[in-house]
């Protein structure tokens, strides 16, 4: 068993980490047809998942981006929720007006990503230029973006938006929900980004060592304000499906998003200092936690219990990688230096 | 000289930033600058000064503390659910209680900040996930109202240490909250200045291995910082609680950023080892009066978290911008009157 | 000799398989200046570490004024007397110059309570004892290497310490700043502190040492009196060889009408000025200087890493503006910095990502996506150009030795086909034999017709390897060597020192 899965992994995960996320993933699947098996494999259930993580999913891939590059951004969330009021306001008086829904929808769509660019490149202009540590950055532009949504809905939620806008969050193609298969794409864009662009490339290595990159001849301002600018358009398209999903926009909702996108970015192998994490190692987190989740709701847990088990699982996925990686760094100093006595002798 | 190195220190011109402000708030309504009004202000911001006292001493360690508002409400959550089961009704009690749990609490977060050593950010928002939903999950999550509020806690919110009588008759006062953040200021700058354990927070803030090689015993000054948030954190919670007279276990959870945001303002750097309470202050002054004086100058509450960030945003680029200047000017090698 | 301070004998150590020490022997006299030299890796750390306690040998004994220590705790060479200062100092930058230096003392003593009029106290008797004079309430963190050494040695004086010992105390300091220190030392001597100078110059260890232990692969090799050896024994003793070779010989028919690269007035405030040079294809170009002198700032300029103030650079006849890396780059230009470890290699990463992150362009197709295959392809290709000793690129940079490291870079660098390629340090922290190779792709380099300018701390390496020299100092070029055979080493030595007339600036 232990050979058969170690054979299995050699050819399959680049990222060593992968492996045991692997293995976490399976147990928490397993788990829970065990526990529940009548309700948890049900097509229904299945579906249910599929239509609920995307949105979360979506600020988990745009808090990656950052974590990678060795920032963090911290006003995702202030982000999907300033775009998505202003895609509300523009829906909803299109609404009002009488605008056919396909323009009001398209104008929506337009105005949420224009502004995401406009949030990303004033984050990245922070980082970049002005030299704040995107920690402070970004808190202080969660403010300001959160604070904008505020002004603008003065605090109401906005609702009454075209009927044809609600398919995007609520619709179904050949049984599977629109915002997975958004989510879909959207992960593979990222993992194109990653893995075969420059852009990506770069953002490896700025993580890495923002000085060797400059000294490699790495434009790491331009790297920067890019990365935000895609982190701020991943949070765009997470307000899209948010709102239409809900049929209404206000200010805060999904703040409890944020911890959530750090949680499986970091249980995703992402390390916060930078260099590190892929597209498939938050993918298995995102389905282990959206399976604990939808599992621990059919259970009857509260969402209490859920938010007790995320912060307990964050913990113990750190810890059990801090002990995993000592031991990992004393087995290779060990063959390090066996390698030197051989050679030496 | 003198006033040169005054400007080197964002809390000088977070300080001008107050006062202009003041004044301008002034000049708009008269109402600002009375003693009642400051009185006021006092009592309503005392508790988030005491938790900035505690998120200042994290980032002088070198750390990042989330988890103070989430300690502070499950002090003050647990602690009034224990009084009115136990029927025990003493503020002392109350304190006791909340004190306790923010100790434990902050020892938690120590765990693996010191021990596992991990990222402080990443840990105290796990730590505080942790915390609010096992109190959501196991202690419940129903709100008690002014009603069922023990007496001595309304009783402690009311208390004055010293009153004013208005014209007409009535009085207002100066609350007890004051002599606690006051009492709380004095022991934690005695601590930081004249205590080893204090020069040790610093210590471990500016160069960690050196503190390790000096001697100092870098776990338990990493246990005493958070242990010493999460007391005073249990002290807000209870404060809290007597201020606005009303528990509800979501309040105050949410709010850690606007507190971290008055202590960086304030000078604090995120990357440790330096920083001042004085300092720390004047960031809780401005986040305070631009919270809560917005309406006074004739803008609607929903504009103070776009000004609390506005400002943070413009306190740390002129840091960060003097910092890059400051840097590039250092490396001066030849001596031009050769 | 004087009354024996320390003695250590027989002193072993091995880490896991490894023999780092093997029966080594020491012995420094009371305010006797001692120096332990070697190469990288020779045992000189471990050696200080077991004396400083922070290790514990697995045979020998050490003895301080005849008394065996026993515990060998970190705690007891303290009180005992003997004070190590790192080559990182140890200091806490946002702290100040009392506290720094009686932080020590204040732990030592076990108090809880912090009085700082006794700090105070303690850093100004201490600063006084060495005759220095700095601001007590200035944050350290403002201060010049030179002065946070000072501040280092001055805690190490709050604690008794009766030896001190200096770990690569002069690699960060300018000339005129290591006399001041040497002078410091000989302060301590008087009054009865010996100091052990760890190092691995061999030029600085003549002006100060009255005896001097030499380690090779954590063996003993001989302690000497100073006054018996000169340079060239001395390195033929660390080294076991003699590291004479042929000098590089440049082929003046490589010559162009127009040289590949010329330097006018160029300046920098604060930094260089009136620098003027020419460089021709197939030349090695040598900059000496010490640090501080100025000699990285002119190539980091050159390069683009921070661009210049005023002057111009021609590149094969054409005025250049270099502004950033990019800059640089795209004009044929390469460099590999001075520190491997921070400006030069992603350590984490895969030692093929570390070499095509100069040429990602190539490999990008129509559609701006990579070209994995093309990729993978050019990693393996360099990793052989350059046998860099890995069984796949994919292996994290980390795992390969000093020597393989550097090869790393010089392969990420070679990739962009540079017309000129700045090296600075090329050989810092490589062991002999990898030094050796890696001088030998530099001269295929040139060779091929490569104009290639070699920065070196080692005025042998410069001889060696280069056909004409300049001799930086003060952020000025004080000499130009045409011929780099018709100089012999020590009088090279004299002219970085300033000891000659230059004749050519003044």
């Amino acid at each position: 068993m232990k050979l058969n899965i170690s054979k299995l992994t050699q050819y399959k995960f680049k990222e060593p980490k992968n492996k045991y996320l692997f293995i976490i993933m399976l147990l928490s699947i397993i788990i829970m047809t065990i526990l529940l098996p009548t309700s948890f494999l049900r097509g229904s259930n299945i579906q249910s998942m599929a239509s609920q993580f995307p949105e979360f999913g979506f600020l988990a891939l745009a808090m990656m981006l950052a974590m990678i590059t060795g920032g963090i951004d911290l006003s995702v969330v202030a982000a999907a929720n300033f775009t998505g009021v202003v895609a509300a306001v523009i829906l909803n008086s299109a609404n009002t007006a009488g605008m056919p829904a396909g323009t009001a929808i398209f104008l929506s769509i337009i105005a949420v990503l224009g502004i995401a660019v406009l949030c990303g490149l004033f984050n990245g202009m922070m980082i970049a230029f002005v030299g704040v540590p995107p920690i402070l950055a970004t808190l202080g532009t969660q403010g300001l973006f959160l604070g904008l949504a505020t002004v603008i809905t003065k605090g109401y939620s906005i609702g009454g938006f075209p009927d044809a806008f609600m398919t995007i969050g609520n619709g179904v193609v050949l049984g599977i929900p629109i915002p997975f298969i958004l989510f879909v794409i959207g992960a593979v864009l990222v993992a194109l980004l990653l893995n075969r662009t420059k852009q990506g490339f770069n953002m490896y290595m700025l993580g890495t060592n923002p000085t060797v990159s400059r000294y490699s001849g790495v434009d790491n301002s331009k790297v920067i304000i890019k990365t935000y600018i895609v982190t701020a358009l991943l949070a765009g398209v997470a307000s899209i499906i948010m709102i239409s999903r809900a049929n209404s926009m206000r200010p805060g909702y999904g703040s409890a998003y944020l911890l959530q996108a750090i949680l499986v970015v970091v249980l995703g192998g992402a390390d916060p200092d930078g260099g590190f994490g892929n597209i498939p190692g938050l993918l298995m987190a995102i389905i282990t936690l959206q399976v604990t989740q939808s599992g621990l709701n059919i259970m009857a847990f509260s969402p209490f219990f859920r938010k007790f088990m995320w912060g307990f699982a964050l913990l113990l996925v750190m810890a059990i990688n801090f002990i995993a990686q000592q031991y990992g760094d004393y087995k290779r100093v060990k063959r390090m230096k066996e390698q030197v006595a051989a050679t030496a002798s | 000289m003198k006033i040169k190195q005054l400007f080197r220190h964002s809390e000088t011109y977070v300080l001008f930033i107050v006062i202009l402000f003041s004044a301008f708030v002034t000049a708009i309504n008269p109402a600002f600058l009375t003693l009642e009004n400051l009185f006021d202000l006092l009592r309503s911001s005392s508790g988030t000064a005491i938790l900035a006292i505690g998120i200042f001493l994290v980032l002088i360690s070198g750390g990042v503390d989330v988890s103070c508002t989430t300690i502070a409400i499950v002090g003050q959550y647990i602690s009034v659910n224990v009084l009115i089961a136990t029927g025990f009704d003493n503020i002392w009690f109350a304190f006791a209680i909340s004190m306790l749990l923010g100790v434990t609490l902050g020892a938690i977060n120590a765990v693996f900040v010191s021990l596992f050593k991990l990222p402080t950010l990443i840990v105290t928002l796990g730590t505080s996930s942790l915390y609010h939903g096992a109190m959501l999950e196991f202690v419940g999550t129903k709100a008690v109202n002014v009603g069922g509020l023990p007496q001595s806690i309304k009783d402690f919110g009311a208390f004055n240490v010293l009153n004013v009588s208005r014209p007409d008759g009535s009085t207002f006062g100066l609350s007890v909250f004051f002599v606690i953040l006051v009492v709380i200021i004095l022991v934690t700058w005695f601590i930081l200045k004249f205590t080893m354990i204090g020069r040790g927070i610093f210590a471990i803030g500016g160069n960690l291995e050196a503190a390790k090689r000096a001697g100092f015993n870098t776990r338990r000054i990493q246990f005493f910082v958070y242990m010493y948030a999460g007391l005073l954190a249990g002290i807000m919670g209870v404060m809290h609680l007597s201020l606005i007279r009303y528990s509800n276990p979501n309040y105050l959870v949410g709010t850690e950023l606007s507190v971290i945001a008055a202590v960086v303002l304030g000078g604090a750097r995120i990357s440790g080892g330096s920083g001042t309470i004085t300092g720390t202050m004047i960031g809780v002054i401005l986040i305070t009066i631009l919270e809560k004086n917005l309406i006074m100058i004739g803008l609607s509450s929903y504009w103070q978290q776009f000004f609390v960030g506005l400002v943070l945003l413009i306190g740390v680029s002129i840091t960060y911008l003097q910092a890059k200047f400051q840097d590039s000017g250092r490396r001066i090698i030849v001596k031009e009157e050769e | 000799m004087a009354e024996v301070f320390l003695e250590a004998r027989n002193i072993s150590k091995t880490f896991v398989g490894v023999k780092a020490l093997d029966n080594v022997d020491l012995t420094i006299g009371k305010g006797e200046i001692h120096c332990l030299i070697g190469e990288n890796g020779s045992g000189k750390s471990t050696l200080i570490k077991i004396i400083g306690g922070v290790y514990k040998a697995d045979s020998g004994i050490i003895r301080i004024e005849g008394t065996e220590l026993r515990g060998m705790q970190a705690i007891e060479s303290i009180r005992a007397g003997i004070q190590i200062i790192y080559q990182d100092l140890s200091l806490f930058p946002n702290l100040t110059v009392a506290e720094n230096i009686s932080v020590n003392q204040m732990l030592e003593s076990n108090q809880q309570k912090v009085n700082w009029k006794q700090v105070r106290e303690t850093a100004r008797k201490a600063l006084a004892e060495i005759g220095e004079d700095i601001p007590l309430d200035e944050r350290v963190e403002s201060l010049s290497v030179a002065k946070k050494q000072i501040i280092a040695i001055s805690r190490a004086l709050t604690q008794n310490a009766k030896l001190i010992i200096m770990d690569e105390a002069t690699s960060a300091i300018t000339s005129e700043e290591v006399s001041h220190l040497f002078s410091i030392i000989l302060k301590l001597k008087q009054r009865g502190i010996a100091t052990l100078f760890v190092s691995h110059k061999l030029s600085e260890v003549f002006q100060i040492a009255e005896n001097i232990t030499v380690l090779r692969d954590g063996k003993l090799l001989g302690v000497y009196p100073s006054s018996e050896l000169d340079e060239e024994k001395l390195a033929y003793i660390m080294t076991g060889r003699m590291l004479k070779f042929e000098p590089y010989r440049y082929d003046e028919q490589m010559k162009d009408p127009v040289p590949l690269l010329e330097v006018k007035n160029l300046a920098k405030a604060g930094q260089y000025r009136n620098i003027n040079f020419q460089l021709q294809k197939g030349e090695i170009l040598g900059i000496i200087g010490l640090i501080g002198s100025g000699r990285t700032e002119v190539v980091e300029s050159i390069f683009g890493i921070d661009g210049a103030d005023s002057g111009s650079i021609m590149v094969s006849g054409k005025e250049v503006h270099i502004r950033n890396p990019r800059d640089g780059m795209r004009h044929g230009i390469a460099f590999l910095p001075e520190d491997r470890l921070t400006q030069g290699l992603f350590d984490v990463q895969s030692i093929g990502n570390n070499i095509v992150i100069t040429i990602l362009k190539s490999f990008l197709k129509k559609s701006r996506m990579l070209d994995v295959r093309k990729k993978k392809q050019a990693e393996s290709e360099w990793v052989e150009k350059l046998s860099i000793k890995t069984p796949t690129p994919a292996n994290p940079a980390n795992s390969l030795s000093g020597g393989n490291q550097q090869r790393v870079v010089l392969a990420k660098w070679l990739a962009t086909d540079p017309k000129i390629f700045i090296l600075d340090g090329p050989t810092i922290g490589i062991d002999i034999g990898s030094k050796h190779t890696i001088h030998e792709i530099i001269r295929d380099l040139a060779r091929q017709g490569m104009g290639i300018i070699m920065i070196s701390d080692e005025a042998q390496e410069i001889l060696d390897n280069c056909n004409r020299i300049l001799v930086m100092s003060g952020g000025r070029i004080i000499r130009e060597i045409k011929d780099s055979t018709t100089i012999s080493r020590d009088e090279l030595l004299d002219v970085i020192a300033k000891r000659v007339e230059t004749g050519a600036d003044a």
